[in-house]
Order: C-alpha cells, then sequence, then structure tokens
C-alpha cells in the first residue's frame, strides 16, 4: 500500500515535469537556507543557527517559500520557471497543515491571472482532474451564497454581519473579518464543487499582487473545498515589492510578531524589474490527495 | 471554570456555547493561503441534539462545560419521574422532563443507560441500542405471511410505534434498534 502511494507521487511528479518541458518552462532550484525569513504577516519561518563550533555563528531560516529566490531569477531574465521543493513553515498543524510540505511554484511570463487559471487546467486534465471547472470573483461568490457585497462592505458592517452570526468581531483589519466569513460562509459551499477558481480578491488581501480599482488580481484554486493552489499576477518594480515588505512589516510589529529584516539582498535583485508574469504555488500534498 | 483555547480543540471535548453545554463533532483548521488560522468547529448541543457549526479565529477560547456521563440502570417509573440508579454506589437519580423526551419510549427495567449529566443535572439519556419490548398494540396480520415482506405499525408497551412484519401480533416481545427505531427479530 504504502509503495502504491510512492507510485502514485512519482507518476504525478513526471506528469508535472513532462507538462512543463513541453511548454519549455524550466525546472529551477533556488536556495533553501536563507538569510532573511518571510515577512508574510500570518506565515512564521523555520531558523536553524549554524557554524556554532567554528566560529562563525549565523541564523540561517528556512525557505517558507521558493517565492524571493524564483523571482531573482525572472528579474535577471531567465523566463518561464518551475520549481517543485519542500517548504518549511512554523506554528502550521491540522488535518491539511504541517510544517513542511511539497510546493510546486511556476511563472509564466506574459500571462495574467486569467491565461494562468487556463493553463492550470490543462496541467489538472494531465494529472487526471477532469472535473468541471468553476470559476467564481470573490464578489460573485459572497453574493451568490451570503448575500454580502463584500467589496463595498466596510470594517464595521462586516464586524455586525459577524456577531449576527455569534462568531467574534475582534480583528484590527478589514481581511480579518473576511477571511472569517469566507472561511465561515463560503468554504462550506465549495465543498460541493469538485474543481473552482476563486479569483479577483479584495484589494486588503492584494499580498503580493497586483491591484486595479479594488480588487487584486489573486487567485485560489479549490478542490472539493480545500484550498490548493494560490496564484498572482505578480508586482514588478521593487519600489511596489518594498511597500508591501514594509506594510507586512508593521502589521507583524502590530500582532507582536517576530519582526524580519527587509530582504535587502532580494530588492537590490530588482534594480531590474520583473517582467510582467502570473505565479502560482501549488500544495502538492494536498493535490495528491484529489487525485486517484 | 477552566476554558479551552482553539489549539486545545479536540472532537468530544465538551464546552459553553451560547449557554448551553456543546460537544465537539468535528474540529477544522483552516488556514488561508495569505491569512490568519482559523478552526471552522462542528458541535452537537448536549441539550437540543442539534449539530451547529462556528468558525473561530485561533487563540479564542471556550468555558469548559461540566459534563459528566455516567452508565445508570433503570429501575421504574412512579408517574413524577423515571428513577435510576448507579449500580456501584447505589446513588439514585430521578429524571424528567426534557432529558427523557426521546428515551422513554425505550426504557425496560433493568436496563443499563448511558446519562449525560451538566453541572450535576441530568441533560440527556441514551438507552442501550437493542431493547427488547412488548408489543401492546397492532391490527391482525394476515394469515400465512411469514416472509416478513410489507409492514404495519404497532404500539409498544412503552408508547413508542414501530413498524413490524405483518406476522407479529400483540403480547410478542420483539428487538427494537432505539437508534432507529426499526425492528430487528421477534424474541
Amino acid at each position: 500500500m504504502m509503495r502504491n502511494a510512492l507510485i502514485k507521487r512519482q507518476r504525478v511528479i513526471q506528469k508535472i515535469r513532462q507538462f512543463f518541458e513541453q511548454q519549455k518552462v524550466l525546472e529551477v532550484q533556488t536556495l533553501t537556507l536563507l538569510n532573511t525569513p518571510t515577512s508574510d504577516v500570518y506565515i512564521d519561518s523555520i531558523s536553524s543557527t549554524v557554524n556554532v563550533d567554528i566560529g562563525m555563528q549565523n541564523t540561517q531560516y528556512l525557505h517558507a517559500s521558493p517565492e524571493l529566490g524564483m523571482k531573482e531569477l525572472l528579474a535577471q531574465g531567465s523566463g518561464d520557471i518551475y520549481q517543485i521543493c519542500q517548504v518549511f513553515r512554523d506554528n502550521e498543524y491540522g488535518e491539511h497543515n504541517s510544517n513542511e510540505f511539497t510546493l510546486l511554484e511556476y511563472y509564466r511570463l506574459g500571462f495574467d491571472i486569467y491565461q494562468l487559471m487556463d493553463d492550470m487546467v490543462s496541467l489538472l486534465q494531465v494529472l487526471g482532474i477532469k472535473d468541471e471547472v468553476q470559476r467564481f470573483s470573490y464578489a460573485q461568490v459572497f453574493s451568490q451564497y451570503a448575500d454580502i457585497d463584500i467589496l463595498n462592505a466596510d470594517i464595521d458592517s462586516l464586524k455586525i454581519i459577524a456577531e449576527k452570526l455569534g462568531l467574534t468581531a475582534d480583528f484590527a483589519w478589514i481581511e480579518g473579518l473576511q477571511m472569517l466569513l469566507f472561511v465561515h460562509l463560503i468554504e462550506p459551499k465549495l465543498k460541493e464543487l469538485p474543481l473552482c477558481f476563486i479569483y479577483d480578491y479584495p484589494k486588503s488581501q492584494s499580498a503580493l499582487a497586483k491591484v486595479e480599482g479594488q480588487v487584486a488580481h489573486r487567485f485560489e484554486l479549490y478542490l472539493d473545498g480545500v484550498e490548493v493552489a494560490n496564484g498572482y499576477d505578480e508586482l514588478q518594480t521593487k519600489s511596489e515589492y518594498e511597500q508591501v515588505f514594509m506594510h507586512e512589516t508593521a502589521k507583524r510589529e502590530q500582532l507582536g510578531k517576530f519582526i524580519p529584516p527587509v530582504d535587502v539582498s532580494f530588492l537590490s535583485k530588482l534594480d531590474n524589474s520583473l517582467p510582467q508574469c502570473a505565479g502560482v504555488a501549488i500544495g502538492i500534498n494536498r493535490l495528491l490527495t484529489q487525485i486517484s | 471554570m477552566a476554558n479551552y483555547s482553539t489549539n486545545q480543540f479536540k472532537n468530544g471535548l465538551k464546552l459553553m456555547l451560547d449557554g448551553n453545554p456543546c460537544s465537539i463533532v468535528n474540529n477544522e483548521i483552516v488556514k488561508p493561503g495569505k491569512g490568519q488560522v482559523f478552526n471552522r468547529v462542528k458541535f452537537k448541543d448536549l441539550i437540543t441534539g442539534k449539530t451547529l457549526i462556528k468558525t473561530f479565529k485561533s487563540g479564542e477560547s471556550l468555558e469548559n462545560a461540566d459534563v459528566m456521563e455516567l452508565d445508570l440502570q433503570y429501575l421504574y417509573n412512579d408517574s413524577s419521574a423515571w428513577n435510576f440508579m448507579d449500580p456501584d454506589s447505589f446513588e439514585q437519580y430521578a429524571i424528567d422532563g426534557t432529558a427523557m423526551s426521546d428515551t422513554k419510549g425505550y426504557l425496560v427495567e433493568q436496563d443499563m443507560c448511558t446519562v449525560t449529566l451538566w453541572n450535576d443535572n441530568p441533560i440527556s439519556v441514551i438507552p442501550p441500542n437493542h431493547v427488547i419490548l412488548e408489543v401492546f398494540d397492532t391490527d391482525p396480520g394476515l394469515k400465512g405471511d411469514t416472509t416478513g415482506t410489507g409492514g404495519k405499525p404497532a404500539t409498544m408497551n412503552t408508547g413508542v410505534v414501530v413498524q413490524v412484519p405483518l406476522f407479529v401480533s400483540i403480547g410478542d416481545k420483539i428487538k427494537v434498534d432505539t437508534r432507529t427505531n426499526e425492528y430487528t427479530g421477534r424474541v
């Protein structure tokens, strides 16, 4: 039985590699051990102190995602790239989360999120996931399943909705309430859909995605109600990344979390901006549970 | 009273929710790709029996519900209450009201029941999975029907109505599954 699971995993990884080879997307490997932890507000890096015995003590961080390493390559002209690697995150547990898991991350030059979603459908089909594809914008899904105008609702009106549902309204930022209501009201409905993309998130959840008007060009893929992938129309310029890092660091500070130093090494590589591209990270462990 | 934080949540934990004691049926940890951790928790209300779902952000806590389960023997009904006894301590419990509403039709003297106490008050009584009841009233069966196809309602000596095969008649003792209210055989 155990060997069958290993054979399945190998078959899936092989198919992923073939898919990208056919599309001339290059496999890369970036560093796992980094000088700077992630600045992501809700992702904590795992640290390790190295070189103690040789008097060169230094704290290193296991990468929580290969994102920045791959973006350095993109900025230097790598073209389309993908990577399959183990990533590490502290303070994660539960049925769908753990401290170490496998990510497939890939970037396509010139793609927007809609093209990337189409590309992912092709990849999923190659892997044997051929369910009907549903696509909802974040606003649509809230309107359809919860009758909430999520893009125009302010923090106070969302607090009232949360309280009426008997849930906590104790959130400092609007995105916390948006996510609470998504987890409570929307995700259970998505369990009825085998394959569903949610796209165009509120700009309060932009992360490293481009913002246009009220929305950030991001998407997530849900298979049977479990989030499997997270994709962006990627920010391109150094100043945009600088701004996001500062914003995230300030939030970490407000939450009393560890404050990471600014990743100056990454920013220095962005003197040449990233080419316009869309990228996505796919949880391979979660994906494998969906493949028979 | 102890509080339990979301990271201590597990199935079967009894907690207070909106003033009622509830038991965790399912605890799903959800972490949006770019967000904080939530627990989407399915509870069973131990008083009403209803299930409900609540979502908590990581770090929220709920008060422990002082709930205890006892295996008690049913003794007799004295018109004001149903009387049970702990066979180890011989302590007696008189139970009535809503705690009995789903159970009274399956109570047979001497049977062991699972009684749930909240703050020392009985809130539910679960009878054994199978009980033997006597048919108090049913229409006469069709002569010669022994195959058990078809069926008819029969009122038991406890008042509960069970669908039985046509050959079952008044005075018969039958075995009933208390979870589904189904006839499982003649004794």
